[in-house]
């Protein structure tokens, strides 16, 4: 079987993956740089059985997975599930129509509307850029002044996309969220990501301590894995008084500092789920 | 062994370095990206970029 590995640079978890490919039998990997990739629309006949995505920029990502697969490469994740994880405001709509649990959310377009918004929302609120990632951007807003100041900078400031006003619903988490793994139907592993800071990302100093996989976690884990399209994605969780919400799905998920904390072999399952997309058993 | 791109030094490189792998100066501190494998050639990591992440 020919596996291509489209990638980037090669991070800790990107060469775990690329380890235990080569620990397989009948595996043929093709390492694809998207640095070097170059596309001839309706000329490429990649003989690849199944291309799995590993690059670090989501623009390349997206627009890397759509070519391959109109070349007729099956692809892990798919362009879909890359195009809804990589735009928090898709994702709030995928979990949405699913009825996935998530936290309030509102959107506006313009400074006075999304002031007004957050008003009638109550402090605090958090100001997400719809497309980012590793907490980049991130503006807890506690009051009125805070409020009218991010948003004059991101409309001045920013690109045109900093004014989609991503407007979420402050979640107190008392220090830390889970981070879930699912890899095709199942939720296999969990880690609390804890900080003194309000942004638990490891990649901003979260901690990482090992999570159980309750019924509950793996249930919503999986129905907002399934949401945005299934596959091989990590969600963002929190507890609340009223249960575990999603917060955020992602697509080119981080595991390096899970696996041991865990004790479940991450890249094993990724693996597994790749070749058997490739056989055609499971769906991308 | 491959020299570090930066501060000189020499950073030892793992028997199963691939191409593309990012590995850290343990002297200057620098991130570097392995561009080669035999001979080993070292040369400093991207640049974290804007749509960089998960």
């Amino acid at each position: 079987m020919r596996i291509g590995f489209l990638h980037s640079v090669l991070r800790q978890d990107e060469k775990m993956l690329v380890n235990e490919f080569r620990r397989r039998h009948g595996i043929e990997l093709v390492m694809i740089d998207d640095r070097e990739l170059t596309f001839t629309i309706g000329e490429n006949g990649f003989k690849l059985d199944v291309l799995i995505e590993r690059c670090i920029n989501h623009s390349r990502a997206l627009h890397a997975l759509t070519l391959f697969e109109l070349a007729g490469v099956r692809c892990v994740n798919t362009a879909s599930v890359a195009t809804v994880c990589g735009d928090k405001l898709l994702t709030t709509v995928a979990l949405q129509r699913c009825r996935v649990p998530q936290p309030p959310v509102r959107v506006a377009f313009t400074e006075e509307s999304g002031l007004r918004a957050i008003e009638e929302m109550g402090y605090p609120v958090v100001l997400k850029p719809a497309v980012g990632s590793w907490g980049r951007l991130l503006s807890k807003v506690n009051d009125r002044d805070a409020a009218e100041s991010i948003l004059e900078h991101k409309t001045t400031l920013g690109s045109y996309h900093h004014s989609i006003f991503y407007i979420q619903k402050y979640v107190e988490k008392k220090g830390r969220d889970i981070r879930s793994f699912v890899v095709g139907d199942r939720c296999i592993a969990a880690i609390y990501r804890t900080s003194p800071h309000w942004i638990t990302n490891t990649a901003r100093g979260g901690e990482a301590t090992n999570c159980v996989v309750t019924d509950e976690l793996a249930d919503l884990s999986v129905r907002a894995a399934r949401a945005v399209g299934g596959g091989i994605v990590a969600i963002d969780v929190f507890e609340t008084a009223g249960g575990l919400v999603a917060n955020e799905v992602n697509y080119t998920m981080e595991f390096k500092n899970s696996v041991g904390t865990t004790n479940v072999d991450i890249p094993k399952h990724i693996v597994d789920h790749v070749i058997a997309v490739g056989r055609g058993e499971v769906d991308a | 062994m491959a020299d570090c791109p930066v501060c000189g030094a020499e950073v030892a490189l793992s028997e199963d370095v691939i191409e593309g792998e990012l590995i850290v100066c343990n002297d200057c501190g620098t991130e570097l990206e392995v561009t080669q494998v035999s001979p080993p050639v070292l040369a400093e990591a991207p640049q974290e970029e804007e749509d960089w992440g998960e």
